[in-house]
């Protein structure tokens, strides 16, 4: 049998096994395993599983895996972050839209304080959305922020997508986080721009704030603004010593989470409920990370052992005669296909081991690719019908909100996205710029 | 169906255990890190805190493993899965967990290997090797079993220390892992005997 063969061969019968609903880093294992075990036995085949682990354990950056983990469930299970949105609130009620474009900017701000999206969602969720629907903002639009905003997670460093692309394509972290910092903001700003101009066509969709709830005394305003100075403080805190070379990303990620401890237990939020979960959803979700990465590493291994790559890339340049960036963009259309019924990991787990070296050996920057990546699983996250935000939001909406509901208010988010995504391919400086700055000096 | 119950009920008991002891695990990771900054900028570097914490978070994971699973924290893709009832789910589940079974037999396979050479057993049956090392532990005590073992294996770095502790501990932590998969096998196959066993204690969040 080809090498080809045996590639495409190893690819079906994972897919099959993951559609049985097995846990997926068991059906990934199982496929790289018995498959090194069929074609190299005795001369490597048995250890290659285990090799993974080591690999694993060698790799230093992946401490800030349960580091921020733990930063975000700090952040969503104690309500630390209850005061921005206040903030926001009362700064941006003036504006048509203005508690919908503040929300957005509540969600940045805590992207910048954690790796996923789902402490974005729990805070949006829980805190803004009963909220807007109060200050009677369209249910459709609110749902729509709510998922579109918590989803700037993955992008905004610390990222713990990015993390995981670093690990699979072998690429330095830090350079990574940078790279996203612009996307991020600019993606932020286009929904913004989208809501603004939405709301001031229809400005049923978003009411302004009555007068006096938000006609504060200056000093009170001001006073609220601290509330901002909480993440800010945090990110700092963890971004100022790795950009100056002080301590690595790892100790940074450390720095961070003790510092979210310390300001929940300061404000007296460190609940042993708070404690409880944190601790143990850290656990938990470190696991079912480092379990899948730990297949994913030998599958991977096995397809380097074949060589199926440089394979595939003849198949699309010589033999299809297309250019790289057709095959570029044809990547990305069939990426977000998968993505729509794939969960992220099991995306990053099957795309990685084939579309990273591709998109290398056709001469790409892996960097400004991973900004790709990372913006593609935002898309992935909100698209039904399967998406991880989704059924978030599905779980923490209120009734009133119907799946219908949820399904609709996305498009013109996912639209943006799209359009920030063909920005960003268009323009690799807008990724690229940041960290050649900090590394070029 | 006795004995399954009974296996289950130790075998889930112990992880779990081990898994709320390990859950902490996250702290003693902080504090190496945090430890490791200080030194690093008010006085010498220290030269063990990478390893260090590289060690404990492989500790961490993979003795969390079980209690993960416990949980009900490993993903699955629910295109289908999702929309099935109870019954169909350990039906299937009863079937596919044999996939996950024979990739921790391997790994642990993988890993005994490994750990044998880390004490300096280099080809040749691993296991075999272990029956050697205990049989000589417990005849000999420690001097007779040192002698069984060849060149002991350290990391690359400036503090070399020696890996067959973590790879012992990598080696439990799989063979726990083992016994959690055959546990969840155990327990569909008792709720298709109309068992009402119940499901992970916590979804995922």
């Amino acid at each position: 049998m080809s090498y080809e063969m045996i590639a495409i061969l190893m690819f079906s019968t994972m897919m099959v096994m993951l559609f049985t609903g097995q846990r997926v880093f068991g059906a990934i294992g199982f496929v790289a395993v018995v498959a090194a075990l069929l074609l190299w036995g005795d001369r490597g085949g048995y250890d290659l599983g285990f090799s993974a682990a080591i690999k694993l354990m060698k790799w230093y950056p992946l401490m800030t895996l349960p580091m921020f983990i733990f930063m975000g469930y700090v952040m969503s299970e104690s309500r630390i972050a209850d005061d921005l949105y206040r903030m926001f609130h009362v700064w941006m009620g003036g504006l048509h839209g203005g508690l919908a474009i503040g929300t957005i900017g509540l969600m940045v701000l805590i992207s910048a304080m954690n790796g996923l999206s789902v402490a974005g969602m729990a805070i949006g969720a829980t805190i803004a959305l009963p909220e807007l629907l109060k200050r009677g903002y369209d249910k459709r639009m609110v749902t729509g922020v709510i998922q579109a905003g918590s989803s700037l997670g993955i992008l905004v460093p610390p990222s713990v997508v990015l993390v995981l692309y670093a690990m699979i394509a072998r690429q330095p972290v830090g350079q990574l986080w940078l790279a996203g910092v612009l996307p991020g903001l600019m993606m932020a700003t286009l929904f913004i721009v989208y809501i603004a101009i939405r709301c001031r066509i229809t400005p049923s969709l978003g009411p302004v704030l009555p007068k006096e709830e938000r006609d504060l005394p200056l000093g009170e305003k001001l006073r609220l603004l601290r509330a901002g100075l909480l993440p800010l403080g945090i990110f700092f805190a963890m971004m100022v010593p790795f950009v100056n070379g002080w301590t690595s990303l790892v100790e940074s990620s450390a720095i961070g989470a003790m510092a979210a401890f310390m300001v929940a237990v300061l404000k007296g939020r460190m609940t042993w409920v708070v404690f409880e979960n944190s601790v143990r959803n850290t656990l938990g979700i470190t696991c079912m990370f480092m379990w899948i990465i730990l297949a994913a590493l030998a599958f991977g291994a096995v397809f380097d052992g074949l060589g199926a790559v440089k394979a595939i890339e003849g198949l699309f340049t010589e033999r299809l005669g297309l250019s790289p960036w057709a095959i570029l963009i044809l990547m990305q259309l069939s990426f977000i296909l998968m993505g729509t019924f794939l969960d992220d990991t099991a995306m990053l787990v099957i795309v990685a081991p084939l579309y990273v070296p591709l998109v290398g050996a056709l001469g790409f920057d892996l960097i400004w690719y991973g900004v790709l990546y990372t913006i593609t699983c935002q898309i992935a996250y909100m698209t039904p019908p399967f998406g991880y935000n989704l059924f978030l939001m599905r779980a923490m909406a209120p009734p009133e909100i119907s799946l219908g509901d949820i399904y609709r208010s996305i498009i013109p988010f996912v639209v943006v996205m799209a359009l920030a995504l063909a920005l960003v391919m268009i323009f690799p400086q807008i990724a690229l710029w940041l960290p050649g700055y900090v590394y070029g000096n | 169906m006795n004995g399954m119950r009974a296996y289950v009920r130790v075998v889930d008991g112990v992880n779990y255990r081990v898994g709320r002891f390990i859950m902490y695990g996250l702290f003693v990771m902080m504090a190496i890190l945090l430890w490791s900054t200080l030194s690093k900028v008010a006085f010498e570097p220290s030269l063990w805190t990478l390893e260090m914490a590289q060690f404990a978070l492989v500790a961490y994971f993979m003795l969390g493993g079980p209690y993960a699973i416990q949980l009900g924290a490993n993903v699955r893709m629910d295109l289908f899965y999702g929309f099935w009832s109870l019954r169909r789910k350990a039906q299937i589940d009863a079937l596919t967990v044999l996939f996950l079974i024979v990739y921790l037999g391997i790994l642990l396979y993988g890993a005994v290997a490994s750990t044998a050479y880390s004490l300096g057993h280099f080809r040749g049956e691993p296991f075999a090797f272990f029956g050697a090392l205990f049989g000589a532990l417990v005849t000999g005590g420690p001097e007779a079993a040192s002698a069984e073992m060849g060149h002991l294996e350290r990391s690359a770095s400036a503090w070399r220390p020696y890996l067959w502790p973590v790879k012992t501990i990598m080696v439990i932590a799989i063979f726990l892992m083992l016994l959690q998969a055959i546990s969840e096998l155990f327990k569909d196959i008792l709720r298709l005997r109309g068992e009402d066993i119940p499901g992970p204690r916590g979804s995922r969040p």
